[in-house]
């Protein structure tokens, strides 16, 4: 690729600078370069020979997005920054090359799926030297100085991934569907109880769930890094695994991985000969775990729950697929449950990925306000659609001393019906 | 360097060469580029900050570009080489909300968006609404008078500026005007900064008038198949004796375009459609709405529709709305322009644009804040396309005469700085230049304060 085949995007934008007025990013660092309108006209001078992108300040500059897609929502022109971020990041890890730590991880590990697997579990395993229990519970903290941040609350990888918890199918009684659940890597190895209560509410609302073996990470983290050629053999992996399921519904429960099965394999997998059908097919079959649901109406009573809940837009499930109302219609429908909304619940939480641990500080100052908004409302649960949310929210109450658990929506549904230990 | 980061603190300087190009520009199509990247952006936390950037800079003849957002569509913001960039946004406290005397005070970095939620939620209200409101700040807005489309009833950011306290080049701090609504004492230093476009002060705070907020908003839509059918009733509406709040213009092409992109049923092959808004007592809206009806009908609309709750008046104003949104899909560069003229030479500019337009060979449509005259000449073209950007330049110089001849005005709300400075001379006169750089040197004499607008 070259620079000069992103002008036609930036000339869109009239540096009209509506984007300073939701820019989570820009609110907390001020200076033009963090947002949209400075990283745009940066790639300008880019093409026009002004800047060197070689240089780090260059690279540093396109590292401070979030991909919370605020901008794009608020641009009168409609230009793509979301796109024009991923491309500069893939020209650069081109030209650049990603740095050795991403290299490792995303090459060696996210290429080979038994590798990664076989990580995770050690990592399950040793990870207690690095982590010690957060007092009160709730995550882990690290017990030395290792590039994350001391206070920086992690929930530990599990000692058992979801996948291997679970059968490959559960069947529900008298079911009226089936449906298939692609895990995505968060619930996986650090929630599996996420994927247990999607897999509990779907069957007792008379849906099959079936877990393809095979499934591996939906390709975002290494996508947003610029890493396309891994992104590209992971989204075949994908594709390959659900495309020709016999299943009525592909399920995320995850915003992130929900958004690039689709909107971003599409682009991604455009020059791969024979894709584009199979692109297309799983796009349209794919769904959120709550979207899904509140379509196909809850059939089985919920016993109910006491608690004042609000609930937490994840960027990718509320801008990226469209899923706003339909989490809020299920959690309203609990009996005994309030609902209070936040004050900005569609704000970014901070999290972003790899980008609360390679910004964490910055991420961390993003999410207080979200804490804040939590804080204020005083509700018991926070709801949301995105396990990273979940983990950066929870994160950020801890270090705050705020009160309140952070659940999946589904975990929070399973609680209503009276699941166990959920 | 030291003595400023001594200042403001060297968290509050900005010195990498990527961070100082993202203040070579504004919303305007001008840019400095690399020739004229600045040296320096800082970000002061106080008045008394201001001033002892501005008597540094002062002595050591540095030129100085204060900002707030860098919003402005004029070219009001564009450094110069060796320049300091002032940014304001740091300083955006609400000072005080005052009920009682409905008034308030605010640091130059308030946005205005926010400045007016806050006291809409004590039941006031503060007029002036640019389309920029969301992220432009009270300072900017003082300091280029900004307007918007209540204007038509409200007027423009001067008209609710009471004082300001504003550093002069020199380094001294003034305050100017008073808490009061009446203030004869001195010179009108207020009116003098406000408008002044960064070249004779840098604005710190602003005090303003506020309004009760108005309880409720009627909002009706016109379709005219004649374009001076539809700018007449904008003088009878007036002449009725009903002031609309907003009375926006959108002509054939507008209308188009945004019928592709949102599909709202409007009539693709309608002249003009006139978008009204009045607000105030529920108990007279009603009537007001009737004879705004009644008038454009008797001036021959092919349609009117009056809302009559929130939903509806929401979703008429989707096209205007979207309006801008439908014009970039059109071409990838947008100019948008605000020749004034009198309203009821309304119809005659729209002629003078569309003959230039064809002149030219470029896209001219016309959106207009019509209740007073000010008209968004709206270029739609490809920056990348030298040819026509000439054109276009030729253009644009055409309307302004166009404009002038009309006893019109060149800026309504937008400024003059870099893009229309040229112009200056031909609205103003030799003796009107000679008055502002009078001015100008006996404020700032050695022309340090955004010294290239004048």
């Amino acid at each position: 690729m070259q620079w000069s085949e992103l002008e036609r995007e930036v000339i869109r934008c009239i540096r009209c600078g509506a984007c300073q007025s939701v820019c989570p990013v820009f609110r907390e660092m001020r200076a033009e370069s963090t947002v949209a309108r400075g990283k745009i006209s940066l790639i300008r001078a880019v093409i026009r020979g002004e800047v060197d992108a070689a240089g780090p300040a260059f690279a540093e500059r396109m590292s401070w997005c979030l991909m919370c897609r605020a901008c794009q929502e608020s641009c009168p022109s409609g230009v793509n920054l979301g796109e024009l971020m991923l491309a500069a990041r893939r020209k650069l890890a081109e030209d650049n090359g990603l740095p050795l730590l991403k290299r490792l991880i995303f090459r060696l590990g996210l290429r080979n799926r038994r590798l990664f697997e076989l990580g995770m579990g050690l990592g399950a395993i040793f990870q207690g030297l690095l982590l010690r229990p957060a007092p009160g519970g709730g995550g882990m903290l690290p017990r030395l100085p290792m590039g994350l941040d001391r206070r920086r609350l992690v929930s530990p990888v599990v000692a058992r991934p979801f996948r291997a918890r679970v059968p490959a199918r559960v069947d529900a009684a008298g079911a009226r569907g089936t449906v298939a659940l692609f895990t995505g890597c968060m619930i996986n190895y650090v929630y599996p109880r996420i994927g247990e209560a999607v897999v509990a509410v779907l069957t007792r609302n008379g849906f099959n769930v079936v877990i393809p073996a095979g499934q591996h990470c939906c390709g975002t983290p290494v996508y947003v890094n610029g890493d396309v050629p891994t992104a590209v053999e992971l989204a075949r992996a994908t594709v390959d695994a659900f495309a020709d399921l016999d299943a009525d519904a592909v399920i995320t429960a995850c915003g992130s991985c929900g958004a690039a099965l689709r909107k971003e394999y599409g682009p991604l997998l455009a020059n791969e000969p024979g894709y584009a059908e199979k692109v297309a097919r799983l796009a349209a079959k794919t769904r959120d775990f709550a979207e899904f649901l509140a379509a196909a109406g809850l059939t089985s009573a919920m016993k109910g729950l006491a608690a004042t809940v609000t609930y937490h837009d994840s960027c990718h499930l509320a801008r990226s697929q469209g899923v706003r109302g339909q989490p809020r219609e299920l959690i309203a429908a609990v009996p005994g449950l309030t609902f209070t909304e936040l004050k900005a619940p569609a704000r970014c939480c901070g999290a972003a990925g790899s980008f609360s641990l390679s910004h964490y500080g910055l991420s961390r100052k993003i999410n207080d306000h979200k804490v804040d908004d939590i804080a204020a409302g005083g509700a018991d649960i926070v709801a949301t659609g995105c396990p990273m949310c979940l983990m950066h929210i929870r994160d950020g109450m801890n270090q705050r001393g705020v009160g309140g658990e952070v659940l999946h929506t589904a975990e929070l549904l399973a609680r209503a019906y009276g699941e166990e230990g959920i | 360097m030291a003595a400023i980061k001594g200042i403001v603190g060297a968290e509050n300087v900005l010195e990498a060469y990527e961070d100082r190009y993202c203040y070579t520009y504004d919303a305007s199509a001008v840019t400095a580029g690399r020739e004229g990247t600045p040296a320096l952006v800082v970000y002061p936390g106080s008045a008394a900050e201001v001033s002892a950037l501005l008597v540094l800079a002062n002595a050591h003849k540095i030129p100085v570009i204060p900002r707030g957002a860098g919003s402005n569509v004029s070219g009001g913001s564009i450094p110069r080489a060796g320049a300091m960039v002032m940014v304001l946004t740091r300083m955006n406290r609400i000072v005080i909300i005052d009920r009682r005397n409905m008034i308030a005070e605010a640091e130059a970095g308030v946005i205005t968006a926010d400045f007016q939620a806050e006291v809409e939620k004590l039941g006031l209200f503060y007029p002036p609404d640019p389309a920029s409101k969301a992220f432009s700040t009270l300072g900017g807005n003082v300091a280029e008078c900004a307007g918007g489309p209540r204007g038509a009833k409200y007027g423009v950011t001067r008209d609710y500026v009471l004082g300001l306290e504003a550093v002069l080049p020199t380094g001294e701090i003034v305050k100017t005007g008073a808490r009061t609504m009446k203030c004869v004492a001195g010179y009108d230093l207020t009116r003098l900064i406000t408008g002044s476009e960064g070249t004779l002060a840098v604005v710190t705070k602003v005090i303003v008038k506020l309004l009760p907020l108005p309880e409720a908003k009627k909002t009706l839509l016109a379709v005219f198949a004649d374009m001076d059918r539809a700018a007449e009733t904008v003088s009878q509406v007036f002449m009725a004796g009903v002031v609309p709040t907003t009375l926006e213009l959108l002509d054939n092409i507008y209308i188009r375009n945004i019928e592709e992109y949102v599909h709202i049923g409007l009539p693709v092959d309608a002249e003009a459609v006139l978008l009204i808004e009045v607000d105030g007592d529920p108990a007279v809206l009603d009537k007001q709405a009737g004879i705004i009806a009644r008038i454009c009908r008797e001036q021959g609309a092919t349609e009117v529709k009056v809302a009559r709750d929130a939903k509806e008046a929401d979703e008429l104003w989707v096209a205007r709305r979207a309006a801008f949104a439908a014009m970039s899909r059109v071409r990838p560069t947008v100019i948008g322009e605000d020749c004034t003229v009198p309203r009821d030479r309304i119809p005659e500019m729209v002629r003078a644009i569309r003959a230039i337009a064809a002149k030219y060979d470029i896209i001219i449509a016309v959106l207009g804040h019509a209740g007073d005259g000010n008209l968004h000449a709206t270029i739609l073209t490809d920056e990348r396309d030298r040819e026509e950007m000439a054109r276009v330049e030729q253009a644009a110089a055409e309307i302004f005469t166009a404009t002038l001849a009309m006893d019109g005005t060149l800026t309504g709300e937008h400024g003059i700085g870099l893009v229309k400075k040229k112009y200056l001379p031909l609205e103003m006169g030799e003796g009107g230049m000679m008055a502002m750089r009078a001015i100008k040197r006996a404020l700032d004499p050695n022309n340090i304060l955004n010294p290239d607008l004048i």
